[in-house]
C-alpha cells in the first residue's frame, strides 16, 4: 500500500496497484533478475541514479544515467556480457512510497531507499540510502515508471555501484 | 594490528622504516608488496609525495567564479580551502584555525566574507589573514592575548598556488619549478590540449571509496596493457584496443605519463582473437550512448593522462574529468570526480558528455572494472608483504612507447617513487 498526500482522492485500486509495483520492482531486483528491470519502465523512461549534492545544485551528472529502455536494457547487457566485479548480494528497503501529485504527466511520487551490500565473505554495510524521485504512468494498462531519480545522500559511493538502485 | 600499528609509530618518530624495508635489488621493475600495506611507508609517502614541493591539483577555476567562492579539496591526507579573494586571486589554505586547529570550514563549497572558526570565533579574511581574536585585550583588564601578540603572526597556512587554463594546483613546500616546467614540455602539451584557455563549466562530481593502496589507481591509469583485456566494453566497441595506433609517453622524470589511443580500423583479428574480451555479437539498442565526437584537434580519441602525485586527467571520447586522488591510508583512497565541459559547448555536446559519463565513475560500465580490480588486487596484496610484483610488460626500461604491450610508464612512476621516497 501508500500513503497519500491530504486532498488527494485515490481509489484503493490504484493505491494497491502503486504498491505492488514498487514491491515488484524490488523483488525483482533483490532476486538478481536485472532482465526483468527494464520492464518496469516505459519505453522514453528517464532513470538516473544522482548524488544530492549534483541534484540540489542542478549540476546534470548522474552516475547512471539513462534517456531510454533501450539504454537501460544496454546496460544490463554490459553488467551480464562485459564487467568485471566481485560477487555480492544488493538488498533494498523501499519506505511506504508517498503519492504526492497527480496531473496530466502522471502520478508524483517519493520514497526513502536504503540498499545493503554483502560482499563475500564479509559482514553485511550500509551501501547507500537515498530517495527515488519518481512519475509514473499508465502505460497500455500496467504502471511503469516513465521517470524515476535515485537520489542518495552521501557524496560517496563504497567502490562500485553494480546493480541498479 | 595493535603491534604493527604502534611498530609504525615508532618508526615514524624516528624517521626509519624496518629493515625489512628495502626494495628488491633487481630495480623498479620489481615492486615488493609492502609498499601497498605499510603504515610507515603511507606515513613516508604523505610527507614526501603530498606534503612536499610538488604540484597537488586543488581544483578548477570555475568552480569558485566569483570573489568569497570558495571549495574544500583535499591535499593528500589535509584539507584545504581553494578560495577568491576581493581581488580576484585564489587562495589555498590549510583548513585548519591557527588558534587551536580546528577545521573552521565544515561545508564543501559555498561563499563566504570571511571565515570565522566557530570555536573560539577567530576571524580571517578570504587570503588567510587574522581579522579578529574575541577578548584579544580580555574583559575588565582581566585576561586576554599577552601584549607581544600579533595577528599578522598568526593567519591560516596559506598554500603555493599555481594555476594554468582553469586550473588550479597548489603546494605545501615551497616548489622549485612553475608548473609549466614542472609538467615539462611534453606533459604540458598534452595538459594544454584539454585546457587550451576556454572556459570551463562543471557538470557535476562523483566520488568513490576504494579499499586500496592508491598508487594502484595510478598504476591503472599508466598501464594501456590492461586496458585490453580487462575492459571488455572498451574493446568491444572499438574505443579502446590493442590493435589501434597507441603511445605511452612520459616527462623526463617518469612521474607524469599519458596513455593515447588513436581510432583505426575496426576488424577482427589476431588481436581481437587474444582479447578473451572481445564479443562480436554484443550491439547496442540505443547507439547515443556510444556516439563520439571528434573536438580535439590530432587523431587521439582517448588521452589519460597522470599527474605527480594526485591528478589523472580523463579524456575519453567526449568525457572530460579530473580524477583526484585522496589518499587516506594505506589501504584506502578515495576517487573524486569532477566532470566538466565548456562553455561554448553545443547543448547536444553537453548532453552527449553526460550520456558518455555512463561509462566512469563508480557506476561507469568501464571504470567499474577499475574499481573492482583495485578491491581485488589490495585483496591479494594484503597479507604478502614478502612477495613483490612484476613490472616487466615491454621489457624493463623506462622510455616511451609507440604500443600498448608495455608497462614502461608503471615503471617510470616507480624509479621516481623511490628517488623520491629513498627507497
Amino acid at each position: 500500500m501508500i500513503a497519500v498526500a491530504t486532498g488527494l482522492d485515490v481509489p484503493l485500486e490504484l493505491r494497491a496497484r502503486i504498491g505492488d509495483l514498487y514491491r515488484a520492482y524490488e523483488c525483482v531486483l533483490d532476486d538478481g533478475e536485472l532482465e526483468s528491470w527494464p520492464a518496469f519502465f516505459i519505453e522514453t523512461c528517464t532513470y538516473k541514479v544522482i548524488p544530492r549534492g549534483n541534484q540540489e545544485r542542478d549540476l546534470p551528472v548522474a552516475v547512471i544515467y539513462c534517456e531510454s529502455r533501450d539504454m537501460l536494457i544496454d546496460r544490463v547487457v554490459a553488467l551480464r556480457e562485459t564487467a568485471l566485479y566481485a560477487p555480492r548480494i544488493l538488498r533494498r528497503m523501499t519506505d511506504v512510497p508517498y503519492l504526492r501529485a497527480i496531473d496530466d504527466d502522471g502520478l508524483h511520487l517519493t520514497a526513502n531507499f536504503a540498499l545493503f551490500q554483502t560482499m563475500q565473505d564479509q559482514p553485511t554495510e550500509m551501501f547507500l540510502s537515498g530517495r527515488y524521485q519518481d512519475r509514473v504512468v499508465d502505460d497500455r494498462g500496467a504502471l511503469r515508471f516513465a521517470e524515476r531519480l535515485c537520489i542518495y545522500d552521501s557524496t560517496i559511493i563504497p567502490t562500485s555501484l553494480v546493480y541498479p538502485v | 594490528m595493535m603491534d604493527s600499528t604502534m611498530t609504525a609509530n615508532r618508526g615514524n618518530h624516528l624517521g626509519l622504516l624496518s629493515a625489512a624495508r628495502t626494495w628488491p635489488d633487481s630495480g623498479h621493475w620489481r615492486v615488493p608488496n609492502w609498499i601497498y600495506t605499510d603504515p610507515e611507508i603511507f606515513a613516508r609517502e604523505s610527507e614526501r609525495v603530498f606534503g612536499a614541493n610538488d604540484w597537488l591539483y586543488v581544483c578548477l577555476d570555475a568552480e569558485i567564479p566569483n570573489p568569497g567562492d570558495f571549495k574544500r579539496s583535499q591535499l593528500g591526507t589535509r584539507d584545504v580551502v581553494a578560495v577568491r579573494d576581493g581581488s580576484g586571486t585564489i587562495n589555498v589554505l590549510l583548513n585548519r584555525c591557527a588558534h587551536r586547529g580546528m577545521q573552521f570550514c565544515a561545508a564543501s563549497h559555498g561563499s563566504v566574507k570571511e571565515f570565522v572558526c566557530p570555536y573560539h570565533q577567530w576571524t580571517y579574511d578570504c587570503a588567510g589573514n587574522l581579522l579578529g581574536v574575541p577578548f584579544q585585550r580580555g574583559y575588565r583588564g582581566q585576561g586576554g592575548m599577552p601584549e607581544d601578540f600579533r595577528k599578522e603572526e598568526h593567519g591560516l597556512r596559506r598554500l603555493a598556488v599555481a594555476q594554468r587554463h582553469g586550473v588550479v594546483f597548489a603546494s605545501f613546500g615551497t616548489p622549485n619549478q612553475g608548473f609549466e616546467a614542472y609538467l615539462g614540455e611534453r606533459m604540458l602539451g598534452y595538459f594544454d590540449r584539454v585546457f587550451d584557455g576556454r572556459e570551463l563549466v562543471v557538470l557535476g562530481y562523483m566520488r568513490q571509496r576504494i579499499p586500496s593502496n592508491w598508487k594502484l589507481m595510478f598504476e591503472n591509469i599508466k598501464d594501456p596493457y590492461h586496458a585490453s583485456l580487462l575492459h571488455v566494453f572498451l574493446v568491444t566497441f572499438g574505443l579502446f584496443r590493442l590493435d589501434q595506433q597507441s603511445s605511452v609517453e612520459m616527462d623526463d622524470t617518469g612521474r607524469h605519463a599519458v596513455l593515447v589511443s588513436r581510432k583505426g580500423a575496426q576488424e577482427t583479428n589476431d588481436a581481437t582473437a587474444q582479447m578473451r574480451a572481445f564479443k562480436a555479437n554484443f550491439g547496442l539498442r540505443d547507439r547515443r550512448l556510444l556516439d563520439p565526437v571528434r573536438e580535439f584537434p590530432g587523431d587521439a580519441t582517448v588521452v589519460m593522462q597522470t599527474l605527480w602525485p594526485n591528478l589523472i586527467v580523463q579524456q575519453q571520447s567526449n568525457t572530460l574529468a579530473m580524477r583526484q586522488i585522496v589518499p587516506l591510508e594505506a589501504r584506502r583512497f578515495d576517487l573524486a570526480w569532477t566532470f566538466f565541459g565548456y562553455a561554448d559547448d553545443s547543448p547536444e555536446m553537453r548532453q552527449r558528455r553526460l550520456r558518455q559519463a555512463n561509462l566512469m565513475g563508480p557506476a561507469g560500465l568501464v571504470s567499474l572494472d577499475d574499481s573492482e580490480a583495485m578491491l581485488l588486487s589490495q585483496a591479494g596484496l594484503d597479507g604478502n608483504d614478502d612477495e613483490t610484483c612484476l613490472v616487466e610488460m615491454g621489457g624493463r626500461a623506462v622510455a616511451n612507447e609507440s604500443h600498448m604491450v608495455t608497462e614502461t610508464a608503471i615503471r617510470g612512476f616507480y624509479r621516481h617513487y623511490r628517488a623520491v621516497m629513498g627507497l
